[in-house]
């Protein structure tokens, strides 16, 4: 590789990029998630691939050859509850390397964050249409409350949506510009994630102290090759767990049930990676505001390079910011639950006071840590 | 572009140090794993009681807030005295 690497650019590129790359020698556990999820988006399109040589769609046949065929083409059960599950790690991976990136402020590299958000839009919107495919009555009807959330633009929200849902009704046309769509997303997100690391490698990854560690680097192969590694055996084995044991835990048993347009079911709600911002959606009473709050809880993240900076990068060394951030994490949590409940009292509260507490962090978290640096 | 795109940190560009000592012990005089279980497991619980206050009571609180809700919402379903006086 060494000696290839003199004359070949794509060798030059890899060795660059996770062979002699400095890393910092301190780097946690918490760094591990950037390389699991380039594996989470490897596995999906390549069972994603898999899927589609079999999937057709259609209003009348997706839900059949999703329910019979995958059964009967050999080891396509695999392949459709590794994307299914693959989809719930790939958030459980995301959601964790946002955390990382707010508890350490890496969102002071601003063009990682941003390309990093944009990467998570994408993904949320790949998700989103995926899980449309099946035909199912969550598919359906999740399209529809979804995709009817653009009615409440001012001038143009009707006529929006019947160019989205491509006529009056989700319908056909809108299976098939969803499968597309679904298909190619994940390529430019592997593009993003591409450009991603090229601006990350500009300066380096941040470490756990939130100090420079330009002195004290070591060579990712093969400390952080190993380290990877074994993340990935630990990331993996739960997902395997899921995919031969507990294939349909986090699914839902609506989605059994072939897409309806004349029935519609008692609890819509989203896949649980979606719950929080469905919390979000619901709490604020007016159509508008609620779907410009659902925008915002996602969109949010855009402010953090430009909230004030902090003496030392990080909350390590700042008590109050630190029990303000795991009360944001359980705030998020409880998000997650008041999503999936009905739309009754006392959940209706409950959402709009932990709506309202999960934007008052990022007000707050600037201004605490800043009191701080002042006090010492 | 910043100038450092072309002076991308690599090896031999990272950092200008001054009165340096470099120590080097060869990996076949020193024990690989030394002090992974007498030290590392010590550490494990010392890094939980550091953050157990941080981390513990929102939790704590979350959790009170869940089980709240659920119990308030489970009272809201049974029925309440005079809900149905008006059909009397």
């Amino acid at each position: 590789m060494y000696k290839a690497s003199r004359f070949s650019p794509l060798a030059s590129v890899i060795r660059h990029t996770v062979i002699t790359l400095p890393a910092p020698v301190n780097i946690s556990t918490w760094w591990n998630f950037g390389s699991l999820l380039g594996v989470c988006l490897a596995t999906q399109i390549f069972s994603g691939l898999v899927l589609s040589l079999h999937f057709t769609a259609h209003t009348d046949l997706s839900f059949y050859v999703v329910i019979q065929s995958f059964g009967d083409v050999y080891y396509n059960w695999w392949f459709r509850a590794l994307h299914a599950n693959g989809a719930s790690f790939f958030f459980i991976g995301l959601y964790l390397h946002i955390a990382r990136g707010m508890y350490y402020s890496s969102y002071v590299f601003k063009e990682v964050w941003s390309v990093g958000v944009v990467i998570l839009l994408l993904v949320m919107a790949s998700a989103f249409l995926g899980y449309v495919l099946p035909w199912g009555q969550m598919s359906f009807w999740g399209a529809t409350v979804i995709t009817s959330l653009f009615s409440a633009l001012p001038i143009i929200g009707s006529d929006v949506v019947i160019w989205l849902w491509g006529g009056f009704s989700v319908d056909n046309a809108t299976l098939t510009r969803f499968f597309g769509i679904h298909f190619l997303l994940p390529f430019t997100v592997a593009g993003l994630a591409g450009l991603h690391l090229f601006f990350l490698h500009d300066q380096g990854s941040s470490n756990p102290l939130g100090v420079s560690s330009d002195f004290n680097k070591v060579v990712f192969h093969h400390y952080y090759v190993l380290k990877d590694l074994v993340g990935v055996c630990f990331f993996v084995g739960p997902l395997l767990g899921l995919v031969y044991f507990y294939p349909w835990l986090l699914g839902d048993p609506e989605n059994f049930i072939e897409g309806n347009p004349l029935v519609t079911p008692h609890h819509i709600q989203p896949e649980w990676y979606f719950l929080f911002a469905y919390a979000i959606l619901r709490a604020v009473p007016n159509k508008l505001g609620g779907v410009v709050a659902l925008a915002a809880a996602v969109l949010i993240l855009f402010y953090m390079p430009f909230s004030p900076k902090t003496s030392i990068k990080g909350l390590s060394f700042y008590p109050w910011g630190k029990v303000l951030f795991f009360s944001l994490i359980g705030v998020f949590i409880l998000l997650t639950w008041a999503g999936s409940k009905p739309v009754e009292e006392p959940y209706v509260v409950v959402s709009q006071v932990l709506s309202f507490l999960y934007f008052f962090y990022f007000l707050l978290i600037g201004p605490l840590t800043r009191i701080q640096d002042k006090l010492l | 572009m910043r100038p450092s795109f072309l002076l991308r940190k690599e090896f031999g560009n990272l950092a200008v140090i001054r009165g340096t000592v470099k120590y080097h012990l060869s990996p076949l005089e020193q024990r690989a794993f030394a002090g992974a279980i007498s030290q590392g497991v010590p550490n494990i619980f010392w890094r939980f009681r550091q953050s157990f206050f941080y981390v513990v009571p929102p939790m704590l609180l979350s959790y009170l807030v869940y089980y709240t809700a659920e119990m308030e919402h489970d009272r809201l379903q049974r029925k309440q005295p005079g809900q149905f006086d008006h059909e009397k």
